[in-house]
């Protein structure tokens, strides 16, 4: 009994710190390389810092989590005061196959069910969240600006070494 | 052969037994085949006929199109149009010509089921009428599926019986079947198979009872068919519970009015073939047959004001559409119903025969309004088709016309078969009989 | 004299048709009410999201093989025209400019109808709509009447016209047999950057839908298009703008296009049964005062 109280005790004080730290910019990284879901795409390298010297709010891209005041009336109603989370990347709760069997059978089966229902999967957390911004703040919107697209991506764009040779043809070509 | 039979007035033609020297015999079959005629006349005219060369030029034109279409596919023929995916070949050659053969029903059900035996003389007319119209309506069909060698696949490889075109299929398929037992009395005269003859007559009541369920039913549901398109076909064009009626109805004016064309083209272009019965007759026929097709066209007048009415479609009648609507009721209906009131009141058959022609314009105009010209009109502009898919239309549709002529000019359609010498004394009209029959106009020259 | 033989012959005659057609109103009359499978699934599209960067075309082209386009799928120069789906492409995005410069981007492809339009046109049943909600196409035994091409309220299906040999109907299969029947979201779902679209139950989404209009109903107009349109669609669209603006008909009837030609294939039975004794009878009437039935023949043809 006593081992396991310590282990609680161990574990929430632990999870404190890090919450703790978290919130005091101890252990925010100045650099995220983003290449959890490349395909098409190399990996992105993300400038932390430097979005956090523009923006200041960290709850612009993550919500609740990092304890920052929450204003969307929709979120406000649970998290108020929920303070901030052990996990804050993205990843971390945005699936990246969302739409999987077992994520689908997930997102039916969870108790209360309406919440989190429409939870975006990992691509489009990110596309969604940079993109809607930087339209909005006037940062690089095209996809190559942030990711190089690879010999894959190419392919089945049938871009660059995979361009069409028929390219040069009128386009409604009727035989 | 009009010319040829004019300067060649004593020219004996096939119609049954010989009457020249060896008399009593009977034609052999090439003889019929020549009408009578030997190889060398029947060329002589053949070439002597300008409509004939008018033919050539459009088979030689024609022909190497058609061959290329089912080499280079239907892209090459008709451009392959994927927001219009009916063109010609069904707008005009399947949806405008079948109710123009719904004269083979109306003629056959008014002599056997009402017992209107004074429109003998044009029955076997109507029904030929029927039957090739509905065969061409194949042959355009054949010419616009995709893959036309599984034309049988609705009867015997995969059944889709909620659907109207399956009902279609089946209704034509099987029509054509009665068409051609009501055809073949006249061919198994020709042939002299009087057995063939004897069993089709015993079945006529049953064929011509068939022929009007069959004909009801795919006559309107050529017209369900657009049903399927609500959005894409004009509101003026369109009634989802008035659609069917609007084609079921235009077809029995259409059908009654090819009828008098067709027997005013063949009274004009090959009175050497037509007997008395249909000579004399014909102008009383054409009478009885306009009071017949104004009776349909005012018919289908009042429900094409009533389906604009019942859903309310007047504002659109004030737009360029509407114009165009205006155009093809006045033309086709009202003008059609005016001309041919006006010839039955005045006796007048040159205006039956132009109303005749305006009703069958009328019918076809509609059909390429529904299928073809209003369709897709949210997109805006109407799609013309390639030059190639009309030069097949045209080619099909003379193919057409040299069938109905080669047949007109052979089989007992126009006159009777006579197969007995003695009837020849009998039947000839003398002067007398002619004027007997002028003056009684009401007297039934067949039958009793 | 008419006798009663005459009669049932008539009769006979016409029942034999109508045996083998009465099949059709008798179907046409089952179908129509359909609702679609409860465990179907669906995507609910929100063009809201859509940036035009034309990948779901390209993964579309990748996975169900298409031959090469005409253009890379990176060329943004394909949205000067309004584009429709083609044999070579099942999915495209067009561009609509709306009110005050905006614009917005629309993904089209078939919305795997409940109860589609090309499957109760179709008379050799070449479609299917599968219980996993796609609506799928037998290349075998299609006849190549392109009736579907009329039909479908959207002008989804398209023709390879080009072949002479097999010409097919080509149009996007939810990517059925890939992935699909599988469990799997289709190739454009899955490669959309934006998230344009959620793969769910069909019955799921429309929930979802509702409550993305409600929870911000500044950013979309009130309606979930494709939830009763024609009978309700597997795809669904959420919009800022009238729909009628992005080219999807906002007037589009709630009921199936099956049910537009049901007045007619209920008359069919009707016909079927009731003509044969109507014109006999009639005939009866309208002959019986003129003599021997059979009389009117042309004499001559009795060939001795």
């Amino acid at each position: 009994m006593h081992a396991v109280k310590r282990q609680m005790i161990m574990a929430i004080t632990g999870a404190l710190f890090l919450v703790s730290s978290t919130c005091f910019g101890a252990g925010i990284p100045d650099k995220v390389t983003i290449d959890s879901i490349q395909k098409y795409y190399s990996a992105v390298d993300f400038n932390h810092a430097a979005h956090i010297n523009t923006l200041k709010d960290c709850g612009l891209c993550h919500h609740h989590t990092t304890g920052a005041q929450v204003n969307d009336p929709n979120c406000v109603r649970c998290h108020k005061n929920s303070g901030a989370q052990a996990v804050v990347s993205c990843k971390g709760c945005h699936a990246a196959e969302p739409f999987t069997p077992e994520a689908l059978k997930r997102q039916r089966d969870q108790v209360p069910p309406i919440y989190h229902m429409d939870k975006v999967g990992l691509k489009g957390a990110y596309h969604l969240g940079c993109l809607g911004c930087h339209k909005k703040m006037g940062g690089p919107t095209g996809c190559q600006d942030c990711h190089k697209r690879n010999v894959s991506g190419d392919a089945i764009f049938h871009s660059n070494t995979y361009t069409p040779k028929s390219t040069n043809e009128p386009k409604q070509s009727h035989h | 052969m009009k010319q040829y039979m004019k300067r060649n007035s004593n020219t004996q033609i096939v119609n049954s037994l010989r009457t020249d020297n060896d008399r009593g015999r009977k034609w052999t079959f090439m003889e019929k085949l020549l009408i009578g005629l030997t190889p060398q006349q029947y060329i002589a005219q053949a070439v002597s006929n300008p409509f004939n060369w008018f033919l050539a030029l459009v088979f030689a034109v024609g022909f190497p199109v058609i061959i290329g279409r089912f080499i280079f596919g239907l892209e090459w023929a008709t451009g392959g149009p994927q927001s219009n995916a009916w063109g010609l070949f069904l707008g005009f050659g399947l949806f405008g010509m079948v109710p123009l053969s719904s004269s083979g029903f109306q003629m056959g059900s008014a002599v056997e089921v009402f017992g209107r035996h004074d429109m003998e003389p044009l029955e076997r007319l109507g029904i030929l009428n029927g039957i090739l119209g509905y065969f061409f309506a194949v042959v355009f069909l054949l010419v616009d599926l995709g893959q036309p060698w599984r034309l049988p696949y609705p009867m015997v490889v995969s059944w889709g019986p909620a659907s109207v075109l399956f009902l279609v299929a089946w209704h034509v398929a099987t029509y054509l079947s009665v068409q051609a037992a009501e055809t073949s009395t006249s061919f198994f005269e020709w042939m002299g198979w009087p057995a063939g003859r004897t069993v089709i007559k015993k079945m006529a009541l049953g064929l011509a009872v068939a022929g009007i369920i069959l004909s009801t039913l795919h006559q309107g549901a050529l017209g369900a068919l657009s049903s399927y398109a609500p959005g894409k076909i004009h509101p003026l064009w369109y009634s989802s519970s008035f659609q069917w009626l609007y084609f079921f109805v235009s077809s029995l004016p259409g059908g009654l009015c090819m009828v008098i064309v067709v027997s005013t083209i063949v009274i004009k272009t090959m009175a050497w073939r037509c007997d008395d019965n249909f000579k004399l007759n014909l102008d009383k026929l054409h009478i009885s047959l306009a009071k017949g097709a104004s009776m349909g066209l005012i018919t289908y007048l009042t429900i094409r004001m009533i389906g604009v009415a019942h859903d309310n479609k007047w504002a659109y009648l004030s737009t360029g559409w509407g114009a165009w609507w205006m155009f093809e009721i006045g033309f086709g209906v009202i003008l059609s119903l005016i001309l041919l009131t006006a010839g039955v009141r005045k006796n007048n058959v040159t205006l039956i025969r132009l109303g005749a022609w305006t009703t069958i314009l009328g019918v076809i105009l509609n059909r390429l309004n529904v299928y073809l010209i209003t369709f897709n009109w949210k997109h805006g502009e109407i799609e013309i088709p390639p030059l190639r898919e009309f030069m097949i239309t045209i080619t099909i549709y003379c193919v057409y016309i040299a069938t109905y002529r080669a047949i007109l000019y052979r089989w007992p359609i126009l006159y009777r078969w006579k197969t007995k010498y003695s009837e020849y004394a009998v039947l000839e009209p003398t002067p007398a009989t002619i004027i007997a029959v002028v003056a009684e106009p009401e007297a039934c020259p067949s039958g009793k | 004299m008419i006798d009663r033989r005459d009669f049932l012959k008539g009769c006979v005659a016409c029942s034999v048709t109508a045996a083998s057609i009465s099949v059709a109103g008798k179907n046409a009359f089952a179908a129509g009410s359909f609702e679609g499978y409860p465990d179907a699934m669906g995507v609910l599209v929100d063009l809201t999201r859509c940036v035009g960067c034309r990948s779901c075309e390209a993964a579309c082209n990748n996975e169900q093989k298409l031959p090469e386009p005409d253009l890379p799928f990176d060329d943004q120069s394909v949205f000067m025209e309004q584009r429709r789906t083609t044999p070579k492409a099942y999915t495209v995005v067009n561009k609509y400019e709306v009110a005050d410069k905006n614009t917005l981007f629309r993904k089209m492809q078939c919305n795997h109808c409940n109860e589609p339009a090309c499957l109760t046109s179709c008379f050799v049943n070449a479609y299917t709509k599968t219980k996993e909600g796609a609506v799928i196409y037998n290349s075998k035994v299609c006849v190549g009447c392109r009736n579907c091409m009329i039909a479908c309220p959207f002008n989804i299906p398209a023709y390879s016209y080009s072949s002479p040999t097999n010409p097919l109907v080509k149009k996007c299969i939810f990517c059925y047999d890939t992935r699909l029947k599988n469990g799997r979201p289709p190739a454009c779902v899955e490669i959309c950057p934006q998230q344009v679209m959620t793969f769910g139950h069909r019955s799921d989404l429309i929930e979802m839908g509702h409550e993305r209009i409600k929870s911000n109903p500044a950013k979309y107009v009130n309606k979930l298009y494709g939830e009763k349109e024609v009978g309700g669609t597997s795809w669904m669209y959420l919009s800022s703008v009238d729909f009628d603006k992005i080219g999807l008909d906002n007037h589009m009837q709630n009921e199936p296009i099956i049910s537009n030609v049901k007045d007619f294939l209920g008359m069919v039975p009707m016909v079927l049964s009731i003509w044969p004794a109507l014109f006999t009878g009639i005939h009866l009437l309208a002959t019986k005062n003129k003599g021997e039935h059979g009389d009117h023949d042309h004499k001559e043809g009795d060939q001795q």
